[in-house]
């Protein structure tokens, strides 16, 4: 306080020393002095707006490659891809589904890896390497369609509401045989009950058909527990599947 | 003669009552609390001092020659609902015909400690809209966001508004009174106050010159929340003279909330603030510097990040969330940091004719990061990084006084820049606005009549990658609009009055309804602007009754808000299909729109200790354009509170006890296929009050205990957007204490 006053005293006697109308008078201009030159000095503004940052997705992931071998057969190695790029605002483009066809041969064993991917990063982001890091909060579905079997992916949609296969799986689905595919996971976290994760998988086919092939990655940090309910879904992406 | 002191606020309190007993006769004081009583004869006199909402004081005095005798009245502990100043005296404001209610003295010290939406939400036609159980957004009559305004000490709160989820970023420790007003008013408070103002007003600077303060400290059981706030405050003397000090500080952390099932993860926050002022007043003018800061960091319950359909329809099926429930402090992804810097320097200067001028210059800056989960790549920067500043500028000229009229003209400009990073969820942006406007007053005996115009104009640019050529693009829109507002109000009698106000208001769509495109996250939708929307243009017309006696005060708010081109998301009942799933779209859309509803507060004095009051507020909400209701409108609302005051009791002063419950309707006025579920049911409260100062030395030390929920009732309400994941907060007692000095 008395240093506040000492300062006060020494920098402006003018203003506040004596209350004479002359003095009050000088110190109302000064007043008006300082109001202005404070407003002037605050409100030289910059334009930072005019610079317009990149858009930077935390959570990119724009690509989903499965690629499989033939356990008799190592030159028989089906792949297919499912994408969805962004657009320069971070807009998902339509969903590309060129590749995204699995040609299967009936009654095969084959060992799959799915690859994850984030296109948007420059080099390309290796994600699936990310999820194996943290398994323990990871864990794949794959859901052969159609099936006779309960559906591994639950889909509780209302009946008015159902236009939610991911592309290229129609909606709903169409009557038909189910597909003879069998889909096993065959790595497991590093937790106490050694949960499945699901980056490896063992896919088994029986007699010819097609059909589609669902898969989901659900994101379940601190919550996994094997089922699929905890957590939420960080991928959702299907393929075509042809078993011939 | 003498004057009259607020022991409080350590200043003049204006219009007490003095009393003598022995002649019955009695003189009010001035403006300025001073009081004389000229040739009154020798002898000995009982003297009472009293004041609305302060305790009375009584000396005794034998009086033989003029001499000064001074009263200090303190606040009434007990002083019940919410106080409306009614006198014309002290009405300053501008507007005296609009709808408005106050929050002061003990009805704020009860909400003291919770933040600036959930303070007022126990008003009539006041309502909140909650993302869980930290994020408060005031509501007036239905309206909320970039629909209310909010000045904070005298300067346009300029934040993140527009989300829904984005509290207001001020500390109500910095206020003695939070004014709302309700209604359509932008002839005086400028665009966007479509639903009403609510103004957070600090007490004056004080002009004695010792040091004094408040110190508050409290606790809350349900999130183990402790908040502790302090005001110094003084006024230099002899060549200092005219110069007056405050500084003020609050901080306030809490943990995980509390269901009565189950702890809600993730919903601690910390929060610290800061702010000091100094101001110079002479004669007939004066300035002031204000320097704030808000700095908060808020989680967010992490059972409602939802990715998809399929998420948020499973978390609606189960009962309670799959969220391990323990208790910590610990603030994880996902979370929010707000810091808000508000800088502020005002003058005024009073002419010989008693006009005035007032110049107000700020300086605001936002910077709003949100973290979302810990992504699959690693990456620990925010998702989202907003950076506001805001400049703005008002000038108020009070013109002198044509005998029973007056008025004032104003004129105000704006300046905005934001700049985003990360994510693209708003573009950056700068836009520019001015105002001009004049209101007019005429004062009768009973009756007073006022009217206002203004213009307004508004440019905004924003500046964003194109899509396809990934070049910059900058969208420009121009707005323009004029509002005008007229009311009056009648005294019958001293115990009745009425009055009514027709007010517009308007307001330009924000950047977000003309260019948003994206994944939102928490609401799982995908929302898509439209860059061709024009203003929306609001047409309110409100009246109140008011009716006190010594025994009852009731007051009756009947109002009608029409808003053409109401701007919403409208579902598209549509999907797009992304990596994580298929989210609904929803297009910003302008419709015409209504709400209409009333507003009711009664109380009885039963007779001296006991009283009953009630409140109710009702609000109707319909889309006139597509002839259905409109989605998250607050349901139906009544109060009841009975309360008996000991008196002082051995050492405890002013005693008093407090039991009500509170009846929320169920929302069945919903629009059809606009939401993943039906709103929650209806639910009752029971909330329980006591409170009494003691004697500490020389100051009076102020304990209130609160018991909310004190029935532990498990509910969900339709105003909180985390509905659909988790119950709202249980049982949760408060202690409070406050010591000034």
């Amino acid at each position: 306080m008395t240093f506040l006053s000492k300062l006060l005293k020494t920098n402006f006697p003018p203003v506040f020393s004596k209350s004479s109308p002359r003095v009050s008078y000088h110190g109302s201009r000064t007043c008006l002095y300082c109001f202005l030159l404070s407003a002037v000095i605050l409100s030289s503004c910059n334009h930072d707006e005019r610079n317009v940052a990149p858009t930077v997705l935390n959570e990119g992931l724009t690509t989903a490659q499965l690629q499989l071998v033939n356990d008799m057969d190592a030159s028989d190695t089906p792949w297919a891809q499912w994408e969805q790029l962004l657009d320069n605002t971070g807009k998902p483009l339509p969903v590309d589904v060129s590749q995204a066809t699995l040609a299967l041969k009936a009654n095969a064993s084959y060992t799959a890896r799915i690859f994850l991917l984030d296109k948007t990063q420059m080099p390309v982001y290796n994600v699936s390497e990310e999820v194996k890091d943290r398994a323990n909060y990871h864990l794949f579905f794959y859901q052969p369609l159609p099936t006779s079997q309960p559906l591994a992916i639950p889909n509780n949609y209302p009946a008015d509401k159902n236009d939610l296969y991911p592309a290229p799986i129609p909606t709903p689905i169409p009557a038909g045989d189910p597909l003879a595919l069998t889909v096993s996971i065959t790595d497991h976290d590093n937790s106490l009950q050694q949960y499945p994760v699901g980056l490896e998988t063992k896919f088994i086919t029986g007699s010819k058909g097609t059909g589609w092939l669902r898969v989901v990655l659900r994101h379940q940090p601190s919550l996994k527990d094997g089922s699929f309910a905890p957590g939420d879904t960080d991928m959702d992406v299907g393929f075509n599947v042809v078993i011939q | 003669m003498g004057n009259v002191y607020d022991t409080d606020r350590k200043q003049r309190l204006p219009f007490a009552t003095i009393f003598i007993r022995e002649i019955k006769q009695g003189v009010a004081c001035d403006s300025t609390g001073s009081y004389s009583i000229p040739s009154l004869c020798a002898g000995t006199y009982t003297i009472d001092c009293s004041s609305v909402g302060f305790t009375r004081s009584t000396v005794h005095l034998r009086i033989a020659k003029d001499l000064t005798q001074n009263f200090y009245l303190d606040p009434d502990v007990t002083t019940i609902g919410e106080v409306v100043v009614r006198e014309k005296k002290v009405d300053e404001r501008t507007l005296i015909s609009q709808s408005h209610a106050e929050l002061a003295g003990e009805n704020l010290a009860q909400v003291r400690g919770t933040t600036l939406g959930e303070s007022l939400k126990g008003m009539a036609g006041v309502y909140a809209l909650q993302s869980g159980p930290s994020i408060f957004k005031p509501v007036i009559h239905g309206l909320h966001s970039n629909r209310v305004l909010i000045f904070n000490n005298g300067v346009r709160q300029e934040g993140q508004q527009w989300g829904s989820e984005h509290a207001p970023e001020i500390d109500p420790f910095i206020a003695t009174k939070l004014t709302v007003v309700k209604g359509a008013s932008s002839v005086q408070y400028g665009s966007d106050a479509i639903g009403g103002v609510i103004l957070v007003e600090p007490a004056p600077l004080p002009d004695q010159s010792s040091v004094h303060g408040e110190f508050n400290l409290m606790g809350g059981s349900n999130n183990r929340m402790g908040v502790t706030s302090g005001i110094l405050q003084g006024a230099l003397n002899k060549k200092l003279s005219g110069l007056r000090w405050r500084v003020q500080g609050t901080y306030r952390r809490a943990g995980n909330a509390r269901t009565p099932h189950y702890f809600i993860e993730n919903t601690g926050f910390s929060e610290g603030n800061f702010s000091a002022t100094l101001g110079y007043v002479r004669k007939n003018y004066g300035a002031e510097t204000y320097y704030s800061e808000f700095n908060t960091k808020l989680g967010i319950f992490s059972g409602t990040h939802a990715e998809s359909i399929t998420d948020i329809t499973a978390a609606i099926e189960r009962a309670r969330p799959l969220t391990p429930s323990y208790f910590s402090y610990r603030i994880a992804r996902p979370y929010q940091q707000v810091m808000h810097q508000l800088f502020k320097t005002n003058a005024y200067y009073i002419f010989n004719n008693n006009s005035r001028v007032d110049v107000i210059f700020a300086r605001q800056q936002n910077v709003r990061s949100e973290y979302d989960y810990v992504p699959l790549t690693g990456n620990l920067n925010p998702e989202l990084y907003l950076r506001l500043i805001t400049h703005t500028v008002d000038a108020i000229y009070k013109h002198k006084a044509f005998k029973k009229y007056g008025g004032c003209v104003g004129v105000s400009g704006i300046t905005q820049g934001n700049v985003r990073r990360y994510q693209l969820l708003i573009p950056n942006f700068r836009n520019y606005g001015a105002g001009i406007f004049y209101i007019g007053r005429w004062t009768g005996d009973r009756l007073t009549l006022e009217a206002g115009v203004r213009y307004d104009y508004r440019w905004l640019r924003a500046y964003t990658v194109d899509n396809n050529s990934a070049q910059i693009i900058t969208p420009t829109w121009n707005f323009q609009n004029v509002t005008e507002t007229i009311g009056s109000s009648y005294t019958f009698t001293d115990h009745f009055s009425w009055s009514v106000n027709i007010g517009t208001a308007w307001r330009a769509p924000t950047v977000n309804e003309l260019l948003s495109s994206g994944v939102h996250q928490s609401a799982v939708s995908f929302e898509i602007g439209n860059p061709n929307l024009h203003s929306e243009r609001a047409y309110n017309i409100a009246t109140s009754l008011h009716y006190q006696t010594s025994r009852f005060h009731g007051e009756l708010g009947l109002y009608s808000n029409t808003i053409n081109g109401y701007i919403f998301l409208k579902p598209d009942l549509q999907y797009i299909h992304t990596v994580r799933g298929a989210y609904p779209t929803f297009t910003y859309t302008q419709v015409d729109a209504r709400f209409r509803g009333m507003d009711v507060t009664a109380s009885y004095q039963l007779h001296d200790s006991l009283s009953v009051s009630a409140k109710a507020s009702m609000l109707y909400a319909w889309n006139k354009t597509i002839h259905d209701y409109l989605q998250l409108i607050p349901s139906n609302r009544y109060e009841a509170t009975v309360r008996y005051g000991f008196g002082d009791r051995v050492f405890f002063r002013q005693l008093y006890c407090s039991a009500g419950i509170l009846y929320v309707e169920k929302q069945t006025r919903v629009p059809a296929n606009s939401d993943y579920t039906v709103p929650p049911q209806a639910y009752m409260l029971v909330n329980f009050n006591t409170g009494f100062s003691v004697p500490v030395g020389k100051q009076q030390l102020i304990i209130s205990f609160t018991a909310n929920n004190l029935v532990n009732t498990a509910y969900r309400d339709y105003m909180d957007r985390f509905r659909y994941f988790t119950d709202e907060p249980g049982r949760n007692f408060m202690l409070r204490a406050r010591v000034t000095f």
